[in-house]
């Protein structure tokens, strides 16, 4: 069997001795991205319907289950913290930038019940983490300013500033919402994946999740300890929605191969795989500006002036929420239901269901600061 | 495994980098890598050229528009609706601002001089040699697909060179290679650009074979054929839980598409690739062979080509020769009459016998002809005329015939 066309070459993880490939070495194995078998436990786990109600780590056999530090405290009901303010909606988001920092800082103590704020950023990351932000550019934009709140919080808690990447699909898109891309090994990096190499920025090999089958973002498959993302409050006119679970559609190869269905199971699968479920650490979903109908392209006639943030530690429940909020909106201006414009956003269920967070709204605790 | 091909000696890292598909194009210069064998497997590694800065942007055929700025395709069954600054699932067609635009017209991702054997096309122009081309982007998702490293990608993602038709046809025309294959990937999402080139060369002298899954609708392939001189379709298996589950795509289209290449009177070759377990049972094979025969006529040249674990099937071993044997035997006994076994070099299931008096006609090894005794299109024995195009005369004769009655778009 002579080779398929090398048009992009790499090693594999699985060694095909026909073929004349290798097994890895450990560190190898560790370093090509590989799941580890505790990784795979947390997949084998996140795809057992019901098993858990939120993110959460399974144990080695014999240990206590380890609790990660953005774990729901047991008990409470899961917290989505719903954080506006008025001033947003007026001028440019980038005049705000004090503003959001205070707003973000004021939720994520909400969240934790941290004493001060940098106490609550440092819940979720610590110093050495190296954090990727998943923004979203595609049509209505993620606004730099959110980002750079964010960044404000993450060094905060010790995090380096070029331990930090903000990426989407493609530098042009990042330029064109605003971001200053930044290659160097100097401060916040900022780039697509495409910008990993010409060509393509995906890993070579494809990996299978429940019913995808994807390349991922070498961004994703590179060292990355710890992931936020910071999807746009936007309506989608296929998965009813397109916020923190949707924004990973960006993080693969072949996202046009999964929008059947109303993208239904497909947004639960790639948001369980290895390389993002284990990884999350908040959901904050930009709302400053919001759009209602139309998405995930601008749509002006629908704009929502929203005017703040949704954060949540349970991705699930940051997308329940945000989905809930939208149809009211929806249903304020007389527009039909997701349900009834045939796109309800099933993939939040699913996601639900196989135990990657609380989707049932009932279970979530709202809180508005 | 290796065949033919898979003993070319594989270019090295300088060299590839030095193959620029213009200087190649231009000079001569061939790059060619080992492919698998008896499979229409892109032959080039890393394309040599710059890589797009961007993606190239066309206006799209086949498509209307909607309401709220959204568009549908109707360039193949899926029928996309697509909102703005969205793609079909396709990954190559792309809505901006209302207006639905080919992202890979001229975008060159894959290419090579095949024997025209290799598509698999075997009563069309054999020994010759076919300049074949791809694009990234294909419409369903085989889980088995053989090139998905450029058929599953987007235009962004795959290194490409800007080629015009123009330019194509005139190298073959100056090379003297009779052909031009569209191939690889699925040439239908790179529709527009297929159909230029087509049309570009013919005006050279030069013919155009689509290798296709044929997933496409009525109007766009029966306009196609008016510059197409032939057509190779991968049948994938012959029922719908197949196609749905293992392709993501339907049967039903595809067979129309084949009647409706039936009624145009183009040459067409079918492929089937068998795959362990999941389309090799005698029954389905019957079923397909019978639907062919009655549907389409016994002169319909059928492949059944063997499976090699990859993509997302490396689960099922390779398919076992007796299955292809016995698929063969099946399809002769539901009276096709040319019927292939593929990717198993110095099997006589390669080699092309007179329906009539069994002579043999055409003896292969792998992509390479050995010897023909076909002259003027029939069999020097027994003079019985063996379907297929056997001259580039007929090849560029072919004028699709005008649609008949009942087959309308939308009838069955």
């Amino acid at each position: 069997m002579s080779p398929p066309p090398a048009r992009r070459r790499g090693h594999r993880c699985t060694g095909d001795r026909e073929k004349g490939e290798y097994m890895l070495s450990g560190r190898e194995h560790a370093a090509s991205g590989c799941r580890t078998r505790r990784e795979f436990l947390y997949q084998i786990g996140a795809a057992t319907a019901g098993l858990v109600a939120a993110p959460r780590l399974l144990a080695e056999p014999g240990e206590a289950p380890a609790a990660r530090p953005d774990a729901p405290v047991p008990g409470k009901a899961t917290r989505v913290i719903i954080a506006r303010d008025e001033t947003l909606t007026k001028g440019s988001v980038d005049e705000h930038a004090e503003l959001l920092r205070k707003l973000l800082d004021a939720a994520l103590q909400r969240l934790t019940d941290a004493p001060d704020a940098a106490t609550a950023w440092r819940s979720f990351f610590k110093a050495g983490d190296r954090v990727a932000l998943k923004v979203n550019t595609l049509g209505l934009s993620t606004q730099p300013a959110v980002a750079d709140a964010i960044v404000a919080g993450l060094c905060a808690a010790g995090v380096r500033p070029e331990n930090i990447i903000i990426w989407d699909r493609f530098d042009r898109e990042l330029a064109a919402a605003g971001f200053k891309l930044n290659q160097s090994t100097d401060g916040v990096q900022c780039r697509g994946t495409d910008a990993e190499r010409i060509g393509s920025g995906y890993a070579e090999e494809v990996e299978k999740s429940g019913e995808i089958g994807s390349c991922f973002s070498r961004i994703l498959t590179g060292p990355v300890d710890a992931i936020i993302s910071v999807p746009v409050f936007k309506d989608h006119g296929l998965a009813g929605v397109s916020l923190g679970m949707k924004n990973f559609y960006g993080a693969i190869h072949n996202p046009n191969k999964y929008h059947g269905n109303n993208c239904d199971p497909f947004v639960a699968d790639v948001v369980a795989h290895r390389y993002i479920a284990p990884k999350w650490r908040l959901t904050i979903c930009d709302g400053t500006r919001a759009q209602v109908q139309g998405g995930p392209g601008r749509s002006p006639q629908h704009a929502w002036s929203f005017g703040g943030l949704i954060i949540s530690n349970d991705f699930v429940a940051a997308d329940a929420v945000g989905a809930d909020l939208l149809e009211q909106e929806r249903h304020a201006r007389g527009l039909k239901s997701l349900a009834e414009d045939r796109r309800p956003p099933k993939h939040i269920a699913t996601a639900g269901a196989r135990g990657l967070g609380q989707s049932d709204l009932n279970r979530i605790e709202r809180i508005e600061v | 495994m290796d065949g033919v091909m898979g003993r070319l000696p594989q270019p090295s890292r300088r060299d590839v980098l030095r193959c620029g598909l213009g200087a190649c194009l231009a000079g001569g210069m061939v790059c060619r890598l080992p492919c698998a064998q008896g499979q229409d497997v892109a032959g080039t590694g890393a394309l040599p050229g710059v890589a797009l800065p961007g993606v190239v942007r066309h206006p799209a055929r086949h498509w209307e528009k909607h309401a709220d700025g959204e568009v549908k395709c109707l360039l193949c069954p899926r029928a996309c609706v697509v909102g703005d600054v969205e793609r079909g699932y396709c990954g190559v067609r792309e809505n901006q601002g209302g207006k639905y635009q080919t992202l890979v017209y001229g975008a060159l991702c894959s290419y090579n001089v095949d024997p025209i054997e290799k598509k698999p096309l075997f009563h069309y122009l054999p020994g010759t040699q076919a300049l074949s081309i791809a694009t990234a982007g294909c419409n369903i998702e085989c889980k088995f697909c053989q090139n998905w490293q450029i058929s599953q990608f987007r235009p962004e993602q795959v290194a490409s060179t800007p080629v015009t038709p123009e330019q194509l046809a005139a190298n073959c025309a100056a090379r003297g290679w009779p052909t031009l294959a569209y191939t690889y990937s699925e040439p239908v999402v790179f529709y527009e650009y297929m159909y230029d080139a087509a049309a570009a060369a013919r005006r050279r002298g030069v013919g155009s074979v689509m290798i296709s899954n044929g997933y496409i609708e009525e109007e766009p392939i029966r306009e196609l054929c008016k510059v197409l001189t032939g057509v190779k379709i991968d049948l994938k298996a012959f029922t719908e839980r197949f196609y749905v589950e293992q392709c993501a795509g339907e049967l039903k289209p595809v067979l129309r598409a084949l009647e409706v290449l039936k009624d145009v009177g183009i040459w067409f070759e079918l492929v089937i690739l068998i795959i362990p377990t999941l389309n090799d049972s005698p029954e389905e094979i019957k079923a397909m062979a019978r639907w062919v025969v009655e549907r389409l006529g016994p002169d319909v040249p059928m492949h059944f080509t063997r499976f090699h674990p990859t993509y997302r099937v490396t689960n099922l071993p390779r398919t076992p020769v007796p299955t292809l044997e016995r698929s063969r035997d099946i399809a002769l006994g539901e009276g096709v009459r040319y019927v292939y076994a593929g990717n198993v070099p110095m099997h006589p299931g390669e080699n092309t016998y007179c329906h009539q008096c069994r002579e043999l006609l055409i003896r292969r090894v792998g992509f390479r002809v050995e010897s023909s005794l076909i002259r003027d299109g029939k069999c020097p024995k027994c003079g019985t005329t063996i379907p297929g195009v056997w001259s580039q005369e007929q090849a560029l004769s072919f004028a699709p015939r005008q649609r008949a009655a009942g087959t309308a778009q939308g009838t069955s």
